[in-house]
């Protein structure tokens, strides 16, 4: 018999991420489905990317590098070596992962703006080798194609070619990977990143090994990324090149500080507005560039901490103001 | 070398000048504008392609291509500043330079949709000035004349520039703004004024950047997009905040390009990256950064 108490530590440590699935899964009731499978999978790109940006403080201008690893791991397995989708998305994860660890290897020493640029040169470096010279493997500029026709066998039967079977797919897969941030950010590995965040001297003075840190954190946070790539080739059923372009990187940037890096969630919410108004505006017009490029102006004016960032902030505040009323009521 | 004649080498050393003098343009303005406002400005490549545009608006117009180089560059320039004076300011007081690149990462997705709607999706072309068509040779190397004009145009800006910088007060301002702008601010110096200045000055040489290229290259809406990613790599390989870094990386990235494309086509894009990779890897600051700005 468990106590309650557990019960409600669980509910308490859980409850928003219990209720943002319950959102996420509501979704396909208002969003036409496979817009809705699209902000998901970019979703778990934002907050793969954060992982490194809001939680260890190192922004990264070449995700992309790590979202395309993660693509094009899942797209030649598929299409060269016919393995399961289970086995090729984790082969994009992966090789995501070792690309990350390598990357973030060489570069963990540099700062700033020098740091996200490095990574962004090794992210365009991937995507102009894709691009021409290994063109024999990466079909250049059309993709990755004739990858068949995608179905799970294992556990049961799910055909991915019908959208709303693919939408539970992604989820699980995306659920799954947010449980597992959840524990990772919320560990004592995770508190050590924060720490570096906030202030990398001390973290140094206390005897961590503080590249050690940062390379560790961001191999976890190209995973993640990668994991969403490969979900991005399941989705699309073909590698696509866009995938390694630099505005991969900068549509992670943005989605991520739309949303508020702050925030766990905030990344989440921050891509599922950029693609769903990427998605619904490009069907009524050719021009959506301007209308979302202005959006992303207008919400950045409007939103200091990201939208999210800024909701919680104000909340907390007139929470702790009810606080500080009660104690003083409690007080006298 | 390779089997190549030397005069080939040579002429392909002009032309991987000419397209370093561009770069050149781009990064010195991309440079100032981070040394003195921190903002990495990812729309620097939409000015450039609207420095384009403007020249083919005004090459409808008139004949005179010196006059409509200037024309643009003072219309985009404008532009500039007005984007800086009501979108980019108010950011000033977050403090976190995330917020100005995120802010111009926006403007980098508008700005060539507003094109699109005015220009179309097809491509247009600008004439070489007549003045400047075809070629001269000195011995056996042949010169195309309006790259050497390119050349000429843009290292005569740029000595203009580091006298403005560092001769007028005004350029003195400027240079210790990105220094420090609380003591310059405690001086009862206009420093809002500065940024706006420094901002409208870097676009300014995107704008003639383009305006230079037009005739080289296709004017099409989103020759930016590509040029921004490159001219980020020319800025940090010369070093973040520094003129002469700028030059130098501009002239070393131009080169590259080049001669990969004469040597393995397919590499040229890839090259460069790879340098970057190699050069911040061996000096973290780049070549001409300096301390404490890493």
């Amino acid at each position: 018999m468990i106590s309650s108490d557990v019960w409600k530590y669980f509910f308490d440590e859980y409850k928003h991420i219990i209720v943002a699935f319950i959102l996420i899964l509501m979704m396909p009731l208002a969003i036409p489905i496979p817009t809705a499978t699209e902000m998901i999978i970019y979703g778990l790109y934002a907050m793969g990317f954060n992982i490194a940006l809001g939680f260890t403080g190192m922004l990264s201008f070449g995700h992309a590098a790590f979202f395309g690893l993660g693509t094009y791991g899942a797209a030649i397995a598929l299409r060269y070596f016919n393995s399961s989708v289970w086995t090729a998305i984790l082969a994009g994860a992966v090789l995501a992962a070792l690309g990350a660890f390598f990357i973030g290897a060489l570069c963990v020493k540099k700062r700033g703006v020098y740091f996200a640029l490095l990574i962004a040169a090794f992210g365009q470096m991937f995507y102009f080798l894709a691009l021409s010279p290994l063109k024999h493997i990466t079909g250049g500029e059309d993709g990755l194609k004739e990858i068949p026709i995608l179905s799970i066998e294992f556990p049961f039967f799910i055909d991915l070619a019908k959208p709303f079977p693919l939408f539970l797919f992604t989820f699980f897969i995306v659920a799954v990977s947010v449980l597992l941030m959840h524990r990772f950010l919320n560990s004592p590995f995770g508190a050590l990143m924060q720490g570096i965040r906030e202030n990398e001297t001390r973290l140094q003075a206390c005897g961590y090994s503080v590249l050690f840190i940062k390379i560790i954190a961001f191999t976890v946070s190209g995973l993640f990324s990668g994991l969403a790539g490969a979900l991005s080739t399941v989705y699309l059923g073909y590698g696509n090149l866009g995938s390694l372009y630099w505005l991969t990187s900068g549509r992670g940037v943005v989605m991520t500080l739309l949303g508020g890096m702050n925030s766990f969630f905030g990344p989440f919410l921050g891509a599922g507005i950029f693609i769903y108004f990427e998605d619904t505006i490009s069907v009524m017009t050719a021009r959506w560039e301007v209308f979302v490029g202005t959006m992303v102006i207008l919400l950045i004016l409007a939103f200091p901490d990201g939208i999210l960032g800024t909701l919680e902030k104000r909340f907390r505040k007139t929470r702790k103001a009810e606080t500080s009323i009660a104690q003083a009521i409690g007080n006298r | 070398m390779f089997g190549i004649p030397l005069n080939i080498l040579l002429m392909q050393a002009i032309l991987g000048l000419a397209l370093g003098a561009v770069f050149v343009l781009l990064a010195s303005g991309l440079s100032m504008i981070y040394g003195l406002m921190d903002v990495v400005n990812f729309a620097h490549g939409a000015y450039y392609m609207l420095g384009a545009y403007a020249v083919y608006t005004m090459s409808l117009f008139t004949g005179n291509f010196g006059l409509n180089i200037a024309l643009s560059v003072i219309i985009v320039a404008g532009l500039g500043a007005l984007t800086e004076i009501t979108v980019l300011r108010p950011l000033y007081k977050r403090r976190n330079p995330l917020y100005p690149l995120l802010l111009t990462f926006g403007l980098s997705l508008a700005i060539p949709d507003v094109i699109k709607i005015f220009y179309g999706l097809m491509g247009k072309a600008v004439q070489y000035p007549e003045m400047f068509m075809g070629s001269f040779s000195v011995g056996t190397v042949i010169i195309p004349k309006y790259r050497m004009f390119v050349i000429v145009i843009t290292f005569t800006v740029l000595i203009g520039l580091w006298l403005f910088l560092k001769k007028s007060n005004l350029g003195m301002f400027l240079r210790a703004a990105t220094r420090d702008k609380e003591i310059v601010d405690v001086l009862g110096i206009n420093v809002a004024g500065i940024m706006t200045l420094g901002f409208t000055i870097g676009i300014a040489l995107a704008a003639l950047g383009g305006s230079v290229a037009a005739p080289m290259v296709a004017v099409e809406p989103d020759m930016g997009v590509a040029m921004i990613m490159q001219s980020f790599v020319v800025t940090v390989v010369g070093g973040l905040g520094s003129l002469g870094g700028a030059i130098v990386g501009g002239i070393i990235i131009g080169e590259i390009v080049s001669f990969t494309s004469l040597f393995a086509g397919a590499y040229a894009d890839v090259a460069i990256y790879f340098a970057m990779a190699v050069i911040l890897l061996i000096r973290p600051r780049g070549l001409f950064g300096e301390i404490g700005r890493e």
